[in-house]
């Protein structure tokens, strides 16, 4: 492994386009059970004049480089405006404060950065220390905003430049950090970088319109449009919810009804689009568990309502709210008694935590619970409604817990409980789990960005911790004739998952495959007369 | 004379303006909005296990609908360890920063305590607390040199620190060393910390004493220090209250009609100064969410 090269915090602004960090694979940490992790893919040299990569070789945005003075002053200043904003009280009420101190209260003792699975997994490149992004924010910000940095300039630190570039290089690090807040939990202020990380991002979003295309153009302005950011509408998630039907009563010989828009069920279950789209059996062993157990449930067809996911949560308050808003106004409107967020991280917190103090009266959690999925699914477990056998689940199996459930939820036993009661062999926990867990890599958005050459960063940098949890797991079953299960109960989890396992061909060398909790308690389930997952193909 | 009465006055107006100076900054905090939730696992206030693994009262069903147990004492008992232990940073900082940082701070603490039986002993005479303050002023002064003399040095030598550290946080560091040589020279100069216990009565009682240089040099460092601390980072153990209440363990759900919930109708009611297209001018928080996509695309 390469050591890594200093780079200062004002390296930020340096002109040109030449990346601060050119990665390679060597200088990335090392994974023992693989020899030859693939190279890093560079930037198409059709792309190098239009786009800018001066970060570190990868982006996502599609956006053209400023051409004039004029452009690169309109960056700038739009930029320096949207940063006053964020310490407006009305024009971020929502986080002014939380903000406010971790901007002007972090004590630079570095304890975040070894929490950081970016930085490790980078082989500690500096730029992506969970410091480097908000120090050099906190440096603009009191150079520009502070008497202290007005006065005394460098003495207090106010010495990073403000350029074309600075701006450039801070959106693209906004988007190198998962906000899976593991930095927080370790810091002895309480210090949030992954918060300042998230308002950089806000920042652009909410002033200058600018995010991934994937997460605002194609994400959350189109499920606004269409009713889902996947862009199915209404009359396709129906036929679609038939489709599945039809697919159930194949697989398993049982006639399965989903039922829609059912006035006064008891639960609204809301899943992720994206499972719709490309995990299907995961909505489909939902409603067998839910069919079987009894419950009294419906989906919704509305704009909204067939689509959990809400993007706003990585990047953007105003839309954050707006599709919360809906969510919860079509529960009220079915008159369920509460919503149940499918497997899907990012919609159990945007749902249950972050919209709790956005919508008020009537729509409060009082009125309207928001609950996760996984206590429902260890209930129907305890109550015995329905009988699972964990011979059927004769494999290896471990447990990758999304951040968003665990760390920023606190539900943690339910999934252990579940795969303890419907699995032949103990659970193989991943070192650190539970609270302590490593993201995905694909978490806050990366999953579902594949625009440019971002893909390669996210699976061989924010990706590859996790990738050395799988194989530790399974360090005494890598033999391939033994196939392995990863549990990923989130849908950015599973894209991430399914990306790695592709890259790093851990099927065709280990057997290891991944998929959703409900798929293998249905797998378990005694009254299915086959497997339900198919362990024996590449997921 | 005209010195004596400085030193007294500095006392007051230094302990004035501290008071002052941190209540205007912990205000300043305390009346931004109220934020939305973004707490933590582990949340200490949590029952049973759950406090110990990170689980939290949604891990049940219907958690609306049941009562909470759990205890704030444990929040109180976690933030104590935190500022007196300093385990996150013994059990994650790598560099090597545990024991001078403990050092600092205990010097600090230490000192403070000082501060306090300098008090007691102007006001009771018990022979005993003569031996104790020697103890303790020697103990605090050493510790306090150690850690703030050995934070600077690691700082600069320690690629991993020094790319962060602007001059003022030598210069922070430096001016906590310097208070408590000084306390070091002075005690050594006279052999004991009586003078400075009796620099602490004259300010308690008004009554000019003459004092040795280093002794005064030292209080007036000292003083200089509380008047400059609310307004510089050295302060963050009262946004440590803020940042572990109001962020990280804050996970209590919003009732409709609560005092939460009334503050979150007015906060909605806010207008947003944002300009991207999505942002519709001149509305409130409230009508943004509640803006068809149409709309919000018109700009």
């Amino acid at each position: 492994m390469n050591e890594p090269k200093i780079i200062r915090l004002n390296d930020i602004a340096r002109a040109g386009d030449e990346p601060l960090v050119a990665l390679t694979r060597d200088d990335l940490m090392e994974i023992p059970q693989l020899a030859d992790t693939p190279e890093l893919q560079l930037p198409q040299a059709r792309w190098l004049n239009r786009y800018d990569f001066s970060l570190d070789g990868f982006s996502d945005f599609e956006m053209p480089k400023p051409q004039t003075k004029e452009e690169e002053d309109r960056l700038v200043n739009g930029f320096l405006s949207g940063l006053q904003k964020l310490f407006d009280p009305q024009s971020n009420w929502t986080f002014a404060k939380i903000f406010r101190l971790s901007m002007d209260y972090c004590v630079r003792c570095q304890t975040c950065s070894e929490a950081c699975h970016t930085y490790i997994g980078s082989g500690r490149q500096e730029i992506y220390r969970p410091t480097y992004r908000s120090e050099a924010l906190r440096r603009i910000y009191q150079r520009y905003f502070t008497p202290s940095g007005k006065l005394l300039g460098s003495f207090v630190g106010a010495d990073v430049e403000l350029n074309a570039k600075t701006v450039w290089r801070l959106l693209e690090l906004s988007y190198r950090c998962n906000l899976c807040r593991r930095c927080a939990q370790v810091c002895p202020v309480g210090v949030d970088n992954a918060l300042i990380a998230r308002e950089i991002r806000k920042l652009f979003s909410q002033e200058m319109g600018i995010a991934p295309g994937e997460l605002l153009k194609k994400g959350t302005r189109q499920q606004l449009k269409a009713g889902s950011s996947t862009g199915m509408n209404s009359a396709a998630f129906k036929n679609l919810v038939e489709f599945i039907e039809d697919d159930i009563l194949a697989k398993t010989g049982k006639k399965t009804k989903m039922p829609i828009d059912q006035k006064g069920a008891d639960i609204l279950l809301i899943h992720n689009a994206g499972e719709f789209m490309a995990w299907l059996e995961n909505p489909a062993a939902f409603a067998i568990l839910f069919d079987a157990a009894g419950i009294s449930w419906t989906l919704s067809s509305e704009a909204q309502g067939y689509d959990g996911v809400n993007y706003g949560a990585w990047f953007d308050d105003i839309e954050l709210a707006r599709i919360a808003l809906r969510q919860v106004s079509i529960a009220k409107e079915l008159g369920v008694k509460k919503i149940v967020v499918g497997e899907c991280g990012h919609a159990h917190k945007a749902l249950c935590v972050l919209a709790d103090r956005v919508l008020a009266g009537d729509l409060s959690l009082s009125e309207i619970p928001r609950e996760s999925c996984f206590p429902l699914l260890w209930d129907i477990v305890k109550s015995g409604a329905v009988k699972f056998d964990p011979n059927k689940n004769d494999f290896p199996v471990t447990l990758h817990d999304s951040c968003n459930v665990v760390r920023l939820m606190g539900i943690v036993a339910p999934q252990r409980e579940i795969v303890k009661a419907i699995c032949k062999q103990p659970l193989r926990e991943m070192t650190p789990h539970g609270v302590w867990n490593y993201c995905c890599g694909g978490g806050s958005g990366f999953a579902i960005m594949n625009s440019l050459n971002f893909d390669q960063w996210r699976k061989n940098v924010s990706g590859r911790m996790k990738v050395k949890q799988v194989l530790d797991a399974f360090s005494d079953v890598l033999d391939p004739g033994i196939n392995k299960y990863v549990i990923a109960a989130c849908s950015n989890c599973k894209g991430a998952l399914r990306d790695a396992i592709g890259h790093y061909g851990l099927w065709d060398k280990y057997h290891i495959t991944y998929g959703g909790l409900v798929d293998l308690m249905v797998n378990a389930m005694v009254d299915l007369p086959q497997p339900y997952i198919d362990l024996n193909k590449e997921s | 004379m005209a010195l004596e009465w400085f030193m007294i006055l500095l006392g007051w107006i230094s302990v004035a303006l501290f008071v002052i100076g941190s209540a205007y900054k912990m205000c300043k905090v305390a009346t931004l909005p109220l934020n939305v939730r973004w707490e933590v696992y582990p949340v200490p206030h949590e029952e049973g296990e759950r406090r110990h693994y990170g689980g939290s009262y949604m891990e049940e069903v219907d958690w609306a609908k049941k009562p909470r147990a759990g205890s704030r004492v444990a929040e109180f008992v976690e933030m104590g360890t935190e500022i007196l232990l300093l385990p996150r940073v013994r059990k994650h900082n790598p560099y090597g920063i545990w024991l001078l940082s403990m050092a600092m701070h205990w010097g600090l603490y230490l000192g403070v305590a000082l501060l306090g039986l300098f008090v007691i002993e102007n006001l009771v005479a018990f022979p005993a607390l003569g031996i104790l303050t020697n103890v303790l002023g020697l103990v605090a002064c050493a510790l306090g040199t150690m850690g703030a003399f050995g934070l600077a040095v690691k700082r600069a030598t320690d690629r991993n620190l020094n790319l962060y550290t602007a001059p003022i946080d030598y210069f922070n560091l430096l001016l906590i060393a310097a208070i408590f040589v000084l306390g070091l020279a002075s005690w050594a100069m006279t052999g004991s910390f009586a003078p400075h216990q009796a620099y602490i009565g004259s300010v308690l009682t008004f009554k000019p004493t003459a004092l040795p240089l280093l002794v005064s040099l030292t209080f007036l460092l000292f003083e200089l220090f509380m008047i400059y601390m609310p307004f510089s980072k050295l302060i963050h153990y009262f946004a440590k209250y803020f940042t572990y209440h109001s962020q990280l363990w804050d996970d209590a759900f919003k009732t409709k009609g609560s005092p939460t919930d009334k503050r979150v109708t007015e906060q909605l009611a806010y207008t947003p100064a944002w300009s991207a297209p999505h942002v519709v001018p001149g509305k409130s928080w409230l009508e943004q969410a509640e803006t068809p996509f149409i709309e919000s695309e018109k700009k």
